[in-house]
C-alpha cells in the first residue's frame, strides 16, 4: 500500500498538472459538456484506487488509460454508446496532450495566474478571497471587517477556492453551484 | 446536481475550516475520518488544497510598504523574497497560459498599491492621499485607499472618517462603505459605519449614496449641506438638519462628543467607541435619562462625576467599567 502522504503528493504533481489536458480529452470525447467535471471527478476516484497498491510509472499513459475506460463504461451504462465514439477513444492512448508543459510554469506565471483568476471572481467572492490569501484574515477577521455574518464569508470563500482551483489547474475558473433541486431552474448554469 | 459537484463542496468547506486559527486535532480527526471514507473525497479535498496553495502566490499583491500604519505581516515579505528569487531563477519561460494586454498594464505601469490605514480605539489620525485629499480617521477605524490616474477609490472597513476630497470631475472619489457607496467629486463630509448601519453627513458639496456594487442601477440618493442620510438594508433616511447641528456631530475632530438632548444608553454607547473602560448601564430608568453637553470623549471620569452632580444618577468607578445607575431605585413612585 502506498501511504496517503506519497499517494497524495504523485497526485499533485504528477495526475493534477494534467488537468487541462484531461479535461479537453473529457469534452473532445464526451457529448453533455455539463458533465465534464463530474467525470473528472469520477476519473480522479478511479486514478486514486488503482495507485493504491503501487504507484503508475508512466502517470500520463495511466491518467489517459484509466480516463478512457471510464468514458466507455459509462456511455455503455447510459446505453448511449456508439462505435464510432468507442473507436475515437481507442485511438486516443497516446496523444500529443501527454507531454503538455504546464508543469513548467514559473512563479511569476503562478501569480499573473492567480492574479487574473482573482479578476473573474464575482466581487464579494473577491472580496473575500484577497482578504484570505492577500491579507491572510481568518473567516472570522473577514466578518468582522465586512461586516457580514460568517457563514456568509464561508460561503462565499468555499466557491473561491473552487473556481480558483479551477483556473489555477488551466480550467475557466467558473464553478457550478450546488443548488438544491427545487430551486435548479435558474441555478444550472454558471457562478453569476 | 451531482454527486462529484456535491463532494467538491463539502471538501472546499473542510478546506475553509481547516485553515482557521480555531482548528482543533478533534476537527483534524473528523476531516481524516471524511477522507478515509472515499477516495473520491481524497480526491476532491487533495485537489482543492493544491489548488489553493497555487493561489498562495496572491499574497505578493499585499502593499509595497510605502505607507507607515501598514501592518505588512513579516510572511508575505518573506515570500515576496521566495518569489522574487525564483524569477531570478528561471531559465526558460514557458508561456502556457494566455494573458490579456490589461493584465500586462496592471503589471506593469507602475501602478500605485493599495493603501492601508488604521487608528486604535480612542486614537485619531490625519492621512493624506496621492490626489491632494485628506481623511481624518476617527477611533477604531480601518480604511483602504486606492488613488491612481484613473480612479480613486475608498473602502472603509470599520469606523468612521471624515473627508475632504480635492475636486476632479474626471475622477470621482468612491467609497465603498459596506452596503452603501459613497461618490463625490470634491466636497467634505463624513461616513461612519457601524455594521451594516450606514451614516453620511455633509457640511460642504454633494454626495451621492447608493446601494453598493452588489446592486448596480439600485436607488441612488442625493444630499447636500446640512443633510444626513442614514442607511441601513435597503431604505436610506435623509434628515436635513442645520450644517451647525452636523458640525456638532462632527466634533470629534476636536476629541469632543456633543450630545443635544441624548438618551444616557446613546452617549454610553458613543463613549464607549473611545475608551476601553466601558460604561455600562444598570436600569432603564437610567438609560432613558436625556442628557446634553460637550464631552471630552477620552475623559469618561470626568462624564461620570457629571452625571453624578448634574444628574443625580448613582455611579460606581471601577478599574474596567464604569457602572452607572439610578440614584435609589427602591424609592416607590
Amino acid at each position: 500500500m502506498v501511504e496517503d502522504e506519497a499517494l497524495s503528493a504523485w497526485f499533485c504533481d504528477a495526475i493534477l498538472s494534467r488537468e487541462a489536458s484531461l479535461m479537453r480529452f473529457i469534452r473532445r470525447n464526451w457529448r453533455d459538456s455539463a458533465e465534464a467535471d463530474d467525470l473528472r471527478q469520477e476519473i480522479y476516484e478511479k486514478v486514486l484506487i488503482g495507485a493504491r497498491r503501487e504507484l503508475p510509472r508512466n502517470a500520463g499513459h495511466y491518467l489517459f488509460a484509466v480516463a478512457r475506460n471510464h468514458l466507455i463504461n459509462r456511455a455503455k451504462r447510459a446505453q448511449i454508446v456508439s462505435f464510432d465514439l468507442v473507436a475515437d477513444m481507442s485511438a486516443m492512448t497516446a496523444g500529443p496532450d501527454l507531454h503538455s508543459t504546464e508543469r513548467h510554469v514559473s512563479a511569476r506565471d503562478e501569480l499573473r495566474r492567480a492574479q487574473a483568476g482573482l479578476e473573474l471572481l464575482p466581487p464579494r467572492c473577491r472580496e473575500v478571497v484577497r482578504l484570505r490569501k492577500v491579507e491572510g484574515l481568518s473567516t472570522r477577521e473577514t466578518a468582522q471587517r465586512l461586516g457580514v455574518g460568517i457563514d456568509t464569508v464561508e460561503k462565499q470563500l468555499t466557491l473561491g477556492i473552487r473556481a480558483m482551483t479551477d483556473f489555477m489547474l488551466g480550467g475557466s475558473g467558473k464553478v457550478h453551484r450546488w443548488t438544491p433541486i427545487g430551486k435548479a431552474m435558474s441555478g444550472a448554469g454558471n457562478d453569476e | 446536481m451531482s454527486d462529484g459537484c456535491r463532494i467538491e463542496e463539502l471538501a472546499a468547506q473542510w478546506l475553509v475550516r481547516s485553515e482557521q486559527p480555531d482548528w482543533s486535532p478533534e476537527q483534524d480527526a473528523e476531516l481524516r475520518q471524511w477522507l478515509d471514507q472515499s477516495y473520491s473525497h481524497k480526491a476532491a479535498f487533495w485537489r482543492l488544497e493544491h489548488g489553493w496553495r497555487k493561489a498562495d502566490r496572491l499574497a505578493a499583491l499585499g502593499n509595497g510598504g510605502s505607507i507607515s500604519a501598514n501592518r505588512v505581516p513579516a510572511s508575505v515579505n518573506w515570500r515576496r523574497a521566495a518569489i522574487a528569487a525564483s524569477v531570478a531563477l528561471t531559465i526558460a519561460l514557458v508561456p502556457t497560459y494566455f494573458l490579456t494586454t490589461r493584465e500586462f498594464n496592471d503589471a506593469g505601469s507602475g501602478q500605485k498599491p493599495e493603501q492601508q490605514f488604521s487608528t486604535a480605539l480612542g486614537a485619531r489620525k490625519i492621512v493624506a492621499l496621492a490626489d491632494g485629499s485628506k481623511v481624518e480617521l476617527n477611533t477604531a477605524t480601518i480604511g483602504r485607499a486606492m488613488v491612481n490616474d484613473r480612479r480613486r477609490e475608498f473602502w472603509l472597513d470599520r469606523g468612521e472618517a471624515y473627508f475632504d476630497i480635492v475636486h476632479d470631475a474626471a475622477r470621482p472619489f468612491v467609497i465603498y462603505a459596506g452596503p452603501r457607496t459613497v461618490t463625490v467629486l470634491g466636497t467634505k463630509f463624513t461616513v461612519r459605519r457601524d455594521g451594516e448601519r450606514v451614516t453620511v453627513s455633509v457640511i460642504q458639496g454633494r454626495v451621492k449614496v447608493d446601494l453598493g456594487p452588489a446592486q448596480p442601477g439600485g436607488p441612488s440618493t442625493t444630499i447636500g449641506v446640512g443633510d444626513t442620510a442614514l442607511a441601513e438594508g435597503n431604505s436610506t433616511i435623509v434628515a436635513s438638519r442645520s450644517l451647525e447641528q452636523v458640525e456638532r456631530a462632527m466634533s470629534w475632530r476636536r476629541g469632543m462628543l456633543t450630545f443635544d438632548n441624548a438618551t444616557l444608553s446613546d452617549a454610553a454607547a458613543e463613549f464607549n467607541r473611545y475608551n476601553a473602560r466601558k460604561i455600562e448601564i444598570l436600569d432603564q430608568h437610567a438609560a432613558e435619562t436625556r442628557i446634553g453637553g460637550t464631552f471630552a470623549a477620552n475623559n469618561v471620569d470626568a462624564f461620570a462625576r457629571l452625571l453624578r452632580e448634574a444628574y443625580g444618577v448613582k455611579v460606581e468607578v471601577d478599574p474596567g467599567a464604569v457602572k452607572i445607575s439610578a440614584q435609589d431605585v427602591t424609592v416607590p413612585r
